[in-house]
Order: C-alpha cells, then sequence, then structure tokens
C-alpha cells in the first residue's frame, strides 16, 4: 500500500465514521459502540496477554471499577460531563491497579492470571455486598450525564444516540492510538522482551518489574476507560456485566480469536464477536458453550487468531501478485 | 457438654469436612500442576461433571455406592480423553495456550451440563445407612459428613501409599522433578503423564460425588468450590501437597466460622486471609520462588 492509497482509506474510514449512524440506524450504531467498547478491552488486556507476556483471568476488575467509577460519579456529582466521568471512571482503575501492582508485578506466568481470578472474584462479592454503595444485585442506573458544553460556542446533547456515537469511538480510537504509540516506543520493545526473554533483559540492564507495572497501569486505565464508556452507553452498571466472570474471560476469547501476537487482532476479534453474538442468542442462549467451542478451535487449528489468517492471505495474494508482476515484465 | 461449646465443635466439625472434600479437589489440581505445569481450569468442571454423573449413576442403579465408585472412573476417562486429544496438540504453543484451552473446555462443561441435565438443582440423597445422626461424647453430628471425613482420609491414604511406596509413585516423582531424564531412563512418561492426569480428574470426581448431597447438584457447583480450589493452591503454593493440605483446612474453617460469626461477609474472608498472605509471599505459603 502507497501512501496515496493509505490517504484515501483513512479519509473514506473518516467519512463512513461520519455517516454511519444516519446510514445504518441507532441499532447498528449502538452494536458499534459495544463493539468498539470490547475492542479497547480487549487491546488494554492484550498488552499485557500478547505483548508482555502477562495473561490475566481478572481483567474485568479494571473494567468493572471504570463503570462502577464513572456510574458513581455521575450519580453523586450534579452536572458531570462525559469526559469527566469517563476520566473519573479511568482513575479509579490506575488507583486500583496501582494498589494491587506490588503484589502482581512479582510473579508471572500461571500465578499472575490466577491472582487475577481471586482479586476480580474478590471485586465481585466485594460489590455484592456493599449493597449501600453499589446497589447490590440491582446496580446503579438512571445517572444522567449532561450536556457538553463551550457557553456561546455549542452544546452537545449526549443522550442523542448519534452523538454518543461519535464521542464514544472517538474515544476509543484516541485511547487505541494512545496503546499503539506507546508499543512503537522503545518501551514497547523492552515490553516485548520481558515477554520473550525476561533474563537478558535484567543482564541489559531494565527493570523487569517496573516495566511490568507500567503496562499494568496503562491497561488497567484503558479498561476502565472501556468500563466507563460503556456503563455511559448503557445507563446502567449491574454486577454480573462489570466484575462477571464472563467480563474476565470474553476478552480473552476476544484476544485469542482476533490473534494475540497483533495490535489490531484483538479488534477484528472483537467484531467477530459483536456479529456472533448478534446472531447466535437470536438461535440459543447457550452462548457461552459456543464461544467455549470456538476457542477450543482456534487454539487447536489457528493460534495466531483471525490476524494470522489475515496474514497469510495477505502474503498469499501479495506473492502471487509480485510473481505476475515479475514474470509479466520478463516476457517484455 | 454445654450446647454452646457443643455448637462450636459442630461448627468446627463441619468445617473440617469442607476442607477435606476442597483437599481432595485441591490436590489432583496441585498434582497436575506440579507434574505437568499445567494448571487445569477444567478441574474444577470436572468435579462438577462427576457430581452430574452420580446423580444420573443413582437415578439408573439407585444405589449411591454404585455412583461413588463408578462416577469419579468415569470423569476420569473423560480427563484422559482431553488429556490426549486436546492438550497434547496444543503443547506446542506454550504454557499460556495450555491454560486458555482448559478454560474452554471448563466453558464447554459448564454449559453442556445445562443443556443435558438443565439448569435446577437436582437432588443427590447419601445411602440410608449414612442418614441421620452419630452421637459423639453427647454430642449429636450428622453421619455422613463424617463419612466424608473418612473418605477424604482413605483417599489420601491410598495416594500416599501410591506416590511414596510404590514404584509407579517413585517414577511419578522423578518425573516431577525431571522429565526429560526420565525420559531418557527408558520410561515411557506421556503415559505417566496421562496416568496422573487420570488419577487427579478421579480425586475431583470423589470430591464431586462426596459433596454433592450436602449442596445439592446444579451448574453453580463449579464456581461455589471451584473458587476455594483455586485460591487454596494459590496460597498453599503451586505443586505443594502439604500446603494445599493446611490451606484447605483453614479455609474450611474459615467458612464455617465466617458463616456463624460474620454471615455478612464471610465470602470475603478468604480473600483477606489470601491478599494477606500473598502480600507477603507472592509464591504461596510452601512454593518455591520462581
Amino acid at each position: 500500500m502507497d501512501k496515496k492509497t493509505r490517504w484515501m482509506f483513512w479519509i473514506a474510514g473518516i467519512i463512513i465514521f461520519a455517516i454511519f449512524p444516519k446510514l445504518a440506524g441507532i441499532y447498528y450504531s449502538n452494536i458499534v459502540v459495544s463493539m468498539s467498547v470490547w475492542a479497547l478491552f480487549a487491546v488494554s488486556l492484550n498488552m499485557l496477554l500478547g505483548f508482555t507476556g502477562l495473561l490475566s483471568f481478572g481483567h474485568a476488575m479494571y473494567f468493572g471499577t471504570g463503570a462502577y467509577g464513572a456510574a458513581l460519579a455521575l450519580t453523586h456529582v450534579n452536572g458531570l460531563s462525559f469526559f469527566s466521568a469517563m476520566a473519573a471512571g479511568c482513575l479509579c482503575s490506575v488507583v486500583l491497579s496501582l494498589i494491587v501492582a506490588p503484589v502482581v508485578v512479582r510473579v508471572s506466568g500461571t500465578a499472575f492470571a490466577m491472582i487475577h481470578l481471586a482479586f476480580a472474584q474478590c471485586m465481585f462479592v466485594l460489590a455484592l455486598k456493599f449493597r449501600n454503595i453499589t446497589g447490590g444485585e440491582d446496580g446503579i442506573g438512571g445517572f444522567s450525564v449532561s450536556h457538553i458544553r463551550i457557553p456561546g460556542l455549542f452544546s452537545l446533547d449526549v443522550t442523542d444516540p448519534a452523538v454518543f456515537f461519535y464521542l464514544s469511538i472517538g474515544t476509543v480510537i484516541l485511547n487505541l492510538l494512545v496503546l499503539w504509540f506507546v508499543i512503537q516506543t522503545p518501551f514497547g520493545q523492552v515490553m516485548a522482551g520481558t515477554r520473550d526473554n525476561v533474563k537478558r533483559i535484567e543482564y541489559l540492564g531494565f527493570r523487569v518489574s517496573h516495566t511490568k507495572a507500567v503496562v499494568y497501569v496503562l491497561a488497567a486505565g484503558s479498561a476502565g476507560v472501556a468500563g466507563a464508556v460503556s456503563a455511559m452507553h448503557q445507563n446502567l452498571v449491574a454486577v454480573n456485566d462489570a466484575y462477571g466472570m464472563m467480563v474476565s474471560v470474553l476478552p480473552i476469547m476476544i484476544v485469542m480469536v482476533g490473534g494475540a501476537r497483533s495490535f489490531f487482532g484483538p479488534i477484528y476479534g472483537a467484531v467477530f464477536f459483536g456479529f456472533l453474538e448478534e446472531y447466535v442468542t437470536a438461535y440459543t442462549d447457550k452462548f457461552e458453550l459456543i464461544l467455549g467451542l470456538i476457542l477450543i478451535i482456534f487454539i487447536m487449528y489457528w493460534p495466531l487468531g483471525l490476524a494470522g489468517i489475515f496474514l497469510k492471505l495477505k502474503f498469499k495474494w501479495l506473492t502471487r501478485k509480485q510473481f505476475l508482476k515479475r514474470s509479466g515484465g520478463g516476457a517484455g | 457438654m454445654d450446647p454452646t461449646t457443643a455448637m462450636y465443635i459442630a461448627q468446627g466439625m463441619h468445617g473440617i469436612a469442607y476442607g477435606m472434600v476442597l483437599f481432595l479437589l485441591a490436590s489432583g489440581l496441585t498434582l497436575i500442576l506440579g507434574m505437568m505445569g499445567i494448571l487445569n481450569l477444567a478441574h474444577t468442571g470436572f468435579f462438577m461433571l462427576a457430581a452430574y454423573f452420580g446423580y444420573q449413576m443413582v437415578q439408573w442403579t439407585g444405589s449411591y455406592w454404585a455412583a461413588l465408585a463408578a462416577a469419579p472412573l468415569v470423569t476420569a476417562v473423560f480427563g484422559i480423553l482431553m488429556e490426549r486429544f486436546l492438550l497434547k496438540k496444543v503443547h506446542v504453543y506454550g504454557p499460556m495456550a495450555e491454560l486458555i484451552l482448559t478454560m474452554g473446555v471448563s466453558l464447554v462443561i459448564l454449559d453442556g451440563v445445562k443443556v443435558i441435565w438443565g439448569s435446577q438443582s437436582l437432588p443427590l440423597s447419601p445411602p440410608e445407612s449414612l442418614q441421620g445422626l452419630v452421637n459423639i461424647f453427647g454430642m449429636q453430628y450428622p453421619a455422613y459428613r463424617l463419612f466424608i471425613i473418612f473418605l477424604s482420609l482413605l483417599v489420601l491414604f491410598i495416594m500416599g501409599v501410591l506416590l511414596y511406596k510404590t514404584r509407579m509413585g517413585m517414577i511419578i516423582r522423578a518425573a516431577v522433578s525431571d522429565a526429560q531424564m526420565v525420559d531418557a531412563l527408558g520410561i515411557n512418561v506421556p503415559v505417566v503423564f496421562m496416568l496422573v492426569f487420570g488419577i487427579g480428574t478421579w480425586m475431583a470426581g470423589v470430591a464431586g460425588v462426596a459433596i454433592a448431597p450436602i449442596l445439592t447438584v446444579s451448574p453453580g457447583l463449579a464456581s461455589q468450590m471451584g473458587m476455594d480450589a483455586f485460591i487454596v493452591i494459590i496460597v498453599g503454593g503451586f505443586g505443594s501437597l502439604g500446603g494445599a493440605f493446611l490451606v484447605s483446612l483453614i479455609c474450611g474453617l474459615l467458612s464455617s466460622y465466617g458463616i456463624q460469626f460474620l454471615p455478612q461477609y464471610s465470602a470475603v474472608l478468604i480473600f483477606i486471609f489470601m491478599a494477606v498472605v500473598l502480600a507477603v509471599k507472592p509464591e504461596g505459603l510452601f512454593g518455591e520462588k520462581t
């Protein structure tokens, strides 16, 4: 792809994004919003799983904390806008991750995964028991997000689905860009190094546990943003949708199906799961059974996920094109 | 004995009974983990599956003893099939892939039982000879719970003898410390691994059939006890049988006394215990530093 087609591609993307809510209607733009939330959540998990080699079975604890943080801020503070509520959710997740980080960066592998499973379950129980704060099983709902306004210039009504679509997708893309740039920096290389060979990174003079902690907090903050956007999208936070086991399991599946070694893999995965949920739940309520089977099949036969399949197809296509070009040139 | 003390002791014994079943479950898990380096997340799925098999067996034969004998064996066969056909294939992709695979299997089992048996709880009554109460020093105690304690001790005794007094146990222990070397000595290590996987799953099956009359058979069974089992092996230290034993009993006592004294927060107590231990020793009480 040369520079010109890339620019065309970006411009086309922006135009589609701009007219999508008008074109596809509220129902499908809501689906796209929830897909984008899952994509951000899964990419934040993949910062740990794919790029640093840390598997967490309890990433829901940050998603849920972001969601509860935003919802609590909106119910208790009057006149909070979309961005301040999101910042509140993100901040809550970051604070929680800073508390947990000193313990979890000292372990890795299976221990890291299982400790998170237990911590997330602990958050689940706490959210269920502190009924006076979190509303217990009923959760928190019906909070109002006030308009974003710059006096004299404009005022945006966030309750309008189209406006919410632009805001949430914009937020998600911005956050994804931040994570993308982090991976491109030398720090990103150190991350990959801790995944591939911890000893060598230590010998080179980098501090492994500090690196892990920074990635960890970054991933937690992004998950918090995803949680906050999801809370405002649903206008409801319930324990099961915030801290439930499936909230931790689903992003792992999205990452595995999308492809853990690729930055964009989880985004493909999120789109795949968005459609899957849309069509499978229409026929059967045994969604988890189907998810489990798909996960097993992908791990056994396509361990690089959809991103790996795309890459393979691209290589096939490219080599054929180049071969044709070269043989054509030879004949001429 | 005055009633208050009797109540405390009874509550303590409830805790020990629960802790022993927890240990049956956790020791299979820790055996597989120590030997093959795989944390089998589907272990609690197999535990629940055994309870369902037990229920089905009682439906067919009407005998609890037949269920206790057969259901864990059937479960073990399923475990071995999983090891042979799924885990082995994924081994080359590394431990993370194996961990996620077992998670997938656990999802399939958890939702699969709902397809076959429905999502309501099914009753499984203990055999008639074990119904009712036993009089211990003037204290009334349910006979079935005593039976569970003895059953667990029996299984542990058999495991102990198998692991430390037989030639096969020697090979297993050698394969835990250096599988490659044992392989080089001409012993078929994959078969040993398969056996260990089968034994571990069998123990989970025994735990499942044993606990079923107390907790009833339901799809929630796996998450109910499974979480505790995972906490036991995290806190006790990966691959440590002694640690698992100690922490299982602590967990059992914490949950039974917690329900009595702090009913509101009994579920949180175990997590607090875990957090305190991990803050001091992240590798668990008896875990080796990695």
